[in-house]
């Protein structure tokens, strides 16, 4: 009896599902699920950014995805700050300025 | 020598300290050493050639970036007719690739905050950012290690912001899905009996 299961859990859900109104920062966990990486990015407008905050960080469903999609971002981000042009590199591409009469204006190359 | 110093001062200022980003750019577009050498050299000196075309005090990392990626496709380009970046991905199928935090799903009663991303090993991470097709390397690239807005990202990728954003939180949940299964391997997040992250889409609501 799969879909007697299956009647029983979705009316489960209708009966969990609060009003709008009392949804955190007013917006349902689904649109703040979608708009997670924007707001981590910095990238929704002031009024949205201001409710799918308010949700991400008061809800209870939520606001662990948050810190999870917070230290995925930071755990990318952290493999972007030890890589360096290598020392020959730097000097070839002053080498190939000055070919093309680049001069360092403090004289050295720093 | 009769150029001025003005303009080799503004270069120096603008253009020069940005040799590094300019170089790991490269790095991960190229996935190559000695390539990444030589799109950066050849974008500095493009750069400095053109530089009456910058102006003062915009993004210059958004422009030697422009530069740096337009070289890297038209070299591409040539080495052979279709290159990754144009067809990487048009002909997957695009609901194959999740917009869901099915990681998130799989994890969750073991790690809701996901502690696992804290151990893994910064050269997996980079492995698998190489691994993904290249629209959504850039993207993720400029993005997470280059700290870019969508916008900048468009203007340098030649796509629309919409694009900009579809690529790069499916380039994001590529990544997880690799790292997931890499940290699972490792034994850093235990593995449950159903398996791999795409099983936990069935305890989506």
């Amino acid at each position: 009896m799969k879909w007697v299961e299956e009647l029983r859990r979705l009316l489960r859900k209708v009966g969990r599902e609060k009003p709008m109104e009392e949804a955190p920062g007013g917006i349902p966990c689904e649109e703040a699920a979608a708009r997670t990486f924007e707001w981590l990015d910095g990238e929704l407008d002031a009024e949205l950014e201001a409710k799918v905050g308010a949700h991400l960080e008061t809800c209870a469903r939520c606001y662990p995805m948050l810190l999870f999609e917070q230290s995925f971002r930071e755990a990318v981000a952290r493999v972007a700050s030890d890589e360096k042009a290598p020392d020959e590199l730097r000097d070839r591409i002053m080498d190939s300025l000055e070919e093309e009469g680049y001069t360092a204006p403090g004289a050295s190359r720093g | 020598m009769t150029r001025s110093t003005a303009r080799d001062r503004s270069f120096e200022d603008e253009a020069l300290p940005l040799m590094d980003a300019v170089y790991r750019f490269a790095l991960r577009l190229s996935k190559n050493p000695d390539r990444a050498q030589d799109l950066t050299q050849d974008t500095f000196l493009r750069a400095y050639q053109n530089w009456e075309k910058y102006t003062p005090g915009t993004q210059a990392k958004s422009w030697l970036f422009t530069i740096c990626r337009n070289l890297f496709l038209r070299r591409e380009e040539r080495k052979k007719r279709h290159d990754e970046i144009v067809t990487s991905v048009a002909d997957k199928d695009p609901r194959q690739i999740s917009r869901e935090a099915t990681v998130f799903m799989a994890v969750r009663d073991r790690d809701p905050e996901g502690e696992f991303w804290r151990q893994m090993v910064d050269e997996e991470v980079l492995s698998a950012i190489d691994a993904l097709p290249g629209e959504f390397r850039e993207a993720v690239v400029l993005s997470d290690l280059e700290d870019m807005s969508y916008q900048e990202i468009s203007e340098i990728t030649d796509a629309p912001v919409g694009t900009v954003k579809s690529r790069l939180f499916r380039g994001r949940r590529i990544l997880q899905e690799r790292l997931y299964e890499y940290a699972t391997e490792q034994g850093i997040v235990q593995a449950t009996a159903s398996g791999d992250a795409t099983g936990a889409r069935e305890t989506l609501e």
